[in-house]
């Protein structure tokens, strides 16, 4: 039987919307697959299986560009079904190029970058207020760090001692024009985040299995310090002609880039 | 009109724990009272208003009421786009509460005065917008925020004129409008906000005879505006704010097409303040003081 949020599955699905809806953003949805696979995998807890249960733990995508990637996820959640990925961008469909709160399981409504922190940093505090278990994950962009909100959002947890706060940044080295190292250069990420008064760990962003220990060690934590995990990812991973290039930040699939791109993926996971 | 406002969040808090006031280090002296009484319920969110407005998002979502303070020069206009993605969008229980709006702040200049609060948020949907004259208005539009299961905005002058009002407003006020001075059938003023206090001046000092109505619902149904204005020879809006987007703009709106007669906006002038000065003094600048109302009549 095929293991759920497996992903060579998940890219497979995020080529197949592209290709269907002619979009863009495929690389920087591919970066943040693993960390979206082991989250909604083994942490992400919706008790009675639903998107709006009060006492669901809290999934910030704050990069919004990488929605694809949830896209996937909630397909194999079963809250969007599978027709909604074939009718990608067809005139009267629900599903946009980024996320947007209406959407059953999407916390936030991003694309304009910079917010989701701040709205993770109130769910996280009024979890605490309430003297829940429930965490909140905030799936946070190197290229979106370039926004003085993160940082607000960043003293704030801090201050708040929001411990049950998680903020993953996908440390792809690239933003929509180019290398971050070039534009505004975010210098070591681990040492800002551990300034700001963050627990602070780098993790290889597509590897699973560190991902998943990360996400454990620091759910266990509670230290009264918010979490960093610097997830080093590759935009475009999976997919060799997409990889580190920044062209799939906006480039859309034909046909032969699509046939291609699904025969390096190779089949559905078993 | 402050003491009113320190009285009604200290009732709100009391008498609902989901109440949480965010402000981003000011309000001194309003809060004193509040945080001494219910500390767990207040949260300074630091100088970083967009973090305070997502924060508010964050806790609205996860069934708290909300209260942002701000001055009206940074709530809404330096987070407008938080309030409209992160609390518009989702038509979230916020109250936000932009203080000393308009020219009050008549001698910090341009940084902290403010003319376009309602015209930002006019524009956006999902958001009822108020503009109380005196402290029953306050009292009426701090209710009906909170009554409501979205978002909010309270602006507030600063500058206390006075009670327009004698008592409490009926809770139906929105359907009524009923008038500060009655005393035409073909002349009509509409004011909000410290211009009610100026326009009821300056037609009493004019001796002329005019209906006055005070408008603090500025996301009021067009129809109660439509209704007092049929069969008029002259109305007149006077506002704090800029003539574009504001109470002028929705009576416009409201009666193109409909009324016939001949039809004013007073309003901050579209320019930046250039003289320091006391409120007076920038309110005669824009031509919002008693006597250039008056010369409007």
């Amino acid at each position: 039987m095929r293991q759920p949020f497996e992903p060579r599955s998940l890219r497979r699905t995020i080529l197949g919307m592209a290709y269907y809806g002619s979009s863009v953003h495929i690389a920087c949805a591919f970066s943040i697959v693993e960390i979206l696979a082991v989250l909604y995998g083994k942490h992400l807890r919706y008790p009675d299986g639903r998107p709006d249960h009060p006492s669901r733990d809290y999934l910030i995508l704050s990069k919004g560009h990488g929605v694809m990637a949830q896209y996937a996820c909630l397909l194999e959640m079963g809250w969007i079904a599978p027709h909604e990925l074939t009718n990608y961008y067809k005139d009267g469909t629900r599903l946009y190029g980024l996320a947007e709160a209406w959407i059953p399981g999407v916390e936030v409504t991003s694309g304009s970058l910079g917010h989701g922190l701040s709205i993770g940093a109130g769910l996280a505090l009024a979890a605490k207020r309430h003297a829940t278990e429930q965490m909140c994950y905030a799936v946070v962009g190197d290229g979106e760090t370039n926004e003085g909100s993160v940082w607000e959002a960043l003293q704030f947890a801090a201050q708040q001692r929001l411990d049950n706060l998680i903020v993953i940044v996908d440390k792809n080295d690239f933003q929509a024009m180019g290398r971050t190292a070039d534009i505004l250069a975010p210098g070591d990420m681990v040492a800002k985040f551990a300034a700001f008064g963050f627990d602070t760990m780098l993790v290889d962003g597509h590897d699973q299995d560190a991902l998943h220990a990360a996400l454990s060690t620091f759910k266990m934590r509670k230290n009264g310090q918010p979490k960093g995990i610097i997830a080093k990812t590759v935009k475009g991973r999976g997919v060799s002609f997409m990889e580190n290039s920044n062209l799939w930040h906006y480039t859309r699939l034909d046909a032969t880039a699509f046939a291609a791109a699904l025969g390096e993926l190779g089949p559905a996971g078993e | 009109m402050r003491a009113t406002l320190s009285r009604l969040l200290i009732e709100a808090a009391e008498a609902d724990a989901r109440v949480m006031i965010l402000t981003c280090d000011h309000g001194y002296a309003l809060f004193d009272e509040f945080r001494k009484r219910r500390p767990e319920q207040f949260l300074n969110c630091g100088i970083a208003e967009q973090n305070m407005v997502g924060v508010a998002a964050g806790l609205a979502k996860a069934g708290f009421r909300p209260v942002v303070y701000g001055l009206a020069a940074f709530v809404p206009i330096r987070v407008l786009e938080q309030i409209k993605l992160d609390v518009c969008h989702g038509k979230l229980p916020v109250i936000f509460l932009g203080d000393g709006a308009g020219l009050v702040y008549s001698t910090l200049g341009a940084s902290h005065q403010c003319f376009e609060d309602v015209a930002a948020l006019r524009a956006l949907p999902d958001i009822s917008i108020f503009s109380p004259a005196d402290r029953f208005e306050l009292m009426w539009s701090f209710s009906r925020a909170r009554s409501s299961n979205g978002p909010s905005y309270i602006r507030l002058g600063k500058a206390d004129l006075g009670d327009i009002h004698s008592e409490p407003l009926a809770a139906d006020f929105d359907d009524c409008l009923y008038p500060v001075v009655k005393g035409s059938s073909t002349h009509l003023c509409f004011a909000a906000g410290a211009m009610v206090s100026i326009a009821k001046r300056a037609i009493d000092k004019s001796g002329l005879s005019y209906d006055l109505y005070s408008v603090p619902n500025l996301t009021i149904n067009p129809k109660h505006i439509v209704r007092l204005c049929g069969g008029r020879e002259k109305i007149l809006v006077v506002e704090e704010h800029s003539r574009h987007g504001g109470l002028g703009s929705l009576v416009a709106e409201a009666i193109a097409g409909k009324v016939v007669c001949r039809f004013e906006i007073m309003g901050t002038q579209h320019s930046f303040t250039k003289e320091c000065g006391s409120y007076q003094h920038l309110l005669a600048q824009h031509g919002l003081d008693v006597e250039s109302v008056q010369k409007m009549l």
